[in-house]
C-alpha cells in the first residue's frame, strides 16, 4: 500500500483585512420552497472558499445570487462595498469582475474555442479583435489548449470544453472565480485535467469561490470550507476542522455518506498527476 | 380531342414574365418577412404583457385566417374605410409579406426558446447586456436551427403567390389563366403553368431537403 500522503491546509488568508465578497444572511425563495435561508459567509482576497453539501442544498443557488444572474428575497451580497442586488449597482459592470464557470460549461456552440475567449473582451469591453484574439491565445496556452484554438467545442473533449469555459471566464480579467460543480458533468478521466488548472489558478492567488463535490480537492486547495444543507450553512471553518473534526453531526453526515473517511487515496492522486494541461 | 402546343410556344414571353414576377414577389416577400417575422417574434418574448399580448394576436389572426381573404381585405376594405389606395402589386406585397412574417415569426420565436437558459447565463455572466447577448449568442444558433422551417415557408410562398392573381397581378398563374380563357386550350396551358410551377419549385424543394440534412442540430 502506499503510503498515506500528509497535506497540510492552506491557512486562510486575510482574515480580518476586509473581504472581498461577503454573503450577510441572503434569503432566496421559489414560490414556497427557501432556496437559501439566510446564508452568511465571507471571501477575502487571494482564497479559496469551497461549499460543500447535499445537492439541492443551495450552493449553486448561491453561486448565481452572487453574479445577480438570480435576485434575491432577503440580505445582501457585498463586493467591496458594492451592493450587488441594490436598484443602483449596475449588475453588468459587477458581473466582468466575477467570471463563472458553469456545471455544463455552456461554450457558445457557434464561436470557435479562441472566438469563445475573445467574445467577452470584444463584446463588453470594446477590445479590438486582434487584441482580444492575443490575450485569448494566452489564455488557451494557460490551460493547455492552444491547439484548439480553431476548433469548434462540439470537437473538444469534457475537461478540455471546461478548460476553454474557464479560460473565457479569465480573459475578462475577473477579481473572483465562481466555479458552479464544474467536475460534475465530466467523465472521471477528464476530472484531474480541470482540477489541476484550478489548482494552478489558486497557486496565483485567484480569489475563487468552488461549489464541489470533489472533497478532496475542497482540503487541498480550500482555504475555507462551508457546509451546506437545506439552504443553511450548517458549519463553516478550515478545511482540517470541517474534514477531520467536524463539529456538527449534520457534516459528519454528509461527509460518510460521500464515504469520506480521510484522505481517499484514488481521488488524491488525480490533483498531482502529471496532466495532459501542461504543455 | 387534338391538342394544339403553339398555344405555349406563341406566349412564352408572357408566360416567362409572369414567372419573373412570380420569382420577383417571392423574393421580396422573404426579404421583408424575415426581417418583420424576427420583429414579431422579439415583441411576442417581450416582458410587457400589452405589447406582448397585441403582437399574439396580431400573428395569430394572420396564421388563422385564409391568405385570400388577407390579400381581398387590403385590397377592398383599406381604400373603402380607410381611404388608403395601394396598386394591386404593393396590395400582394404586403398581404404577403405580413402573412409571412406571421409564421416566421413563430419560426423564430421557436428558435430563440430552444436555446438552453445556460447559453444566457453564460453570456449574462460575462458582462454582456441582453441585446448583446441576443445578438451574438442567441439568434446566430437559432437561426441556424430554424433555417429548414425558413426555407420550407419559403417554397410554401412560392406556391402562395398565386393567390395574387384574384386581384390581378401579372403573376405567372394571372397569366397562364388570362392566355387560357383567351384561347381556350385549358389542357396546354395549363399543362405549361405547371410545368413551369414544378421546374422552378423542385431545385427550391431540393434546396430545402439539402438544409435539412447539413443544418441538422448537433449538441
Amino acid at each position: 500500500m502506499i503510503a498515506k500522503r500528509k497535506t497540510k491546509s492552506r491557512p486562510r488568508i486575510g482574515s480580518g483585512t476586509a473581504p472581498i465578497l461577503s454573503f450577510e444572511g441572503v434569503v432566496k425563495r421559489y414560490g414556497p420552497l427557501e432556496a437559501l435561508a439566510g446564508v452568511s459567509f465571507q471571501v477575502h482576497r487571494g482564497e479559496v472558499v469551497c461549499l460543500i453539501g447535499p445537492s439541492g442544498s443551495g450552493k449553486s443557488t448561491l453561486l448565481r445570487c452572487a453574479n445577480a444572474l438570480e435576485t434575491i428575497d432577503g440580505g445582501r451580497v457585498v463586493l467591496e462595498g458594492v451592493e450587488v442586488h441594490d436598484r443602483r449597482t449596475d449588475a453588468r459592470k459587477l458581473r466582468r469582475r466575477m467570471g463563472m464557470v458553469f456545471q455544463n460549461f455552456e461554450l457558445f456552440p457557434h464561436l470557435t474555442v479562441l472566438r469563445n475567449v475573445a467574445v467577452g473582451p470584444t463584446t463588453v469591453l470594446g477590445m479590438p479583435q486582434r487584441q482580444a484574439a492575443e490575450r485569448a491565445t494566452e489564455l488557451l496556452r494557460k490551460v493547455g489548449l492552444a491547439d484548439k484554438a480553431a476548433h469548434y467545442p462540439a470537437s473538444l473533449s469534457g475537461g478540455q470544453q471546461q478548460r476553454v469555459a474557464i479560460a473565457r471566464a479569465l480573459a475578462m480579467q475577473p477579481d473572483v472565480m465562481l466555479f458552479d460543480e464544474p467536475t460534475s458533468a465530466l467523465d472521471p478521466e477528464t476530472i484531474g485535467e480541470v482540477l489541476s488548472v484550478m489548482k494552478r489558478l489558486a497557486d496565483e492567488g485567484m480569489t475563487m469561490v468552488v461549489v464541489t463535490h470533489e472533497m478532496d480537492f475542497a482540503k487541498r486547495v480550500g482555504n475555507w470550507i462551508v457546509v451546506f444543507d437545506h439552504g443553511k450553512v450548517v458549519e463553516q471553518g478550515p478545511p482540517q476542522q470541517v474534514f477531520d473534526e467536524p463539529t456538527v453531526q449534520r457534516t459528519r453526515d454528509f461527509l460518510s455518506h460521500l464515504g469520506w473517511h480521510g484522505e481517499s487515496l484514488a481521488a488524491a492522486d488525480l490533483l498531482v498527476q502529471p496532466s495532459s494541461t501542461d504543455p | 380531342m387534338t391538342l394544339d402546343w403553339s398555344v405555349v410556344w406563341d406566349n412564352r414571353w408572357r408566360l416567362i414574365a409572369g414567372a419573373e414576377m412570380t420569382v420577383i414577389l417571392t423574393a421580396t416577400t422573404m426579404a421583408l418577412a424575415l426581417p418583420g417575422g424576427l420583429l414579431l417574434a422579439l415583441l411576442r418574448l417581450s416582458h410587457v404583457h400589452l405589447v406582448r399580448s397585441s403582437t399574439t394576436g396580431f400573428v395569430e389572426f394572420f396564421r388563422a385566417t385564409p391568405l385570400i381573404l388577407q390579400i381581398y381585405w387590403i385590397f377592398y376594405v383599406l381604400p373603402a374605410a380607410f381611404d388608403i389606395r395601394l396598386s394591386e402589386f404593393v396590395t400582394a406585397l404586403l398581404g404577403l409579406s405580413l402573412n409571412v412574417s406571421s409564421f416566421n415569426s413563430e419560426t423564430f420565436r421557436a428558435g430563440i426558446l430552444s436555446i438552453r437558459p445556460g447559453q444566457w447565463n453564460a453570456a449574462l455572466a460575462l458582462g454582456m447586456t441582453k441585446p448583446q447577448v441576443l445578438r451574438k449568442i442567441i439568434l446566430p444558433q437559432a437561426t441556424l436551427r430554424v433555417l429548414p422551417a425558413l426555407a420550407s415557408t419559403w417554397v410554401s410562398l412560392f406556391k402562395d403567390t398565386s393567390l395574387v392573381s384574384i386581384i390581378a397581378v401579372a403573376d405567372l398563374s394571372y397569366v397562364s389563366l388570362k392566355i387560357r380563357s383567351e384561347t381556350y386550350r385549358v389542357l396546354e396551358v395549363l399543362t405549361a403553368m405547371g410545368a413551369l410551377y414544378c421546374l422552378m419549385g423542385y431545385p427550391q424543394a431540393k434546396l430545402v431537403d439539402w438544409m435539412h440534412r447539413r443544418f441538422k442540430v448537433v449538441e
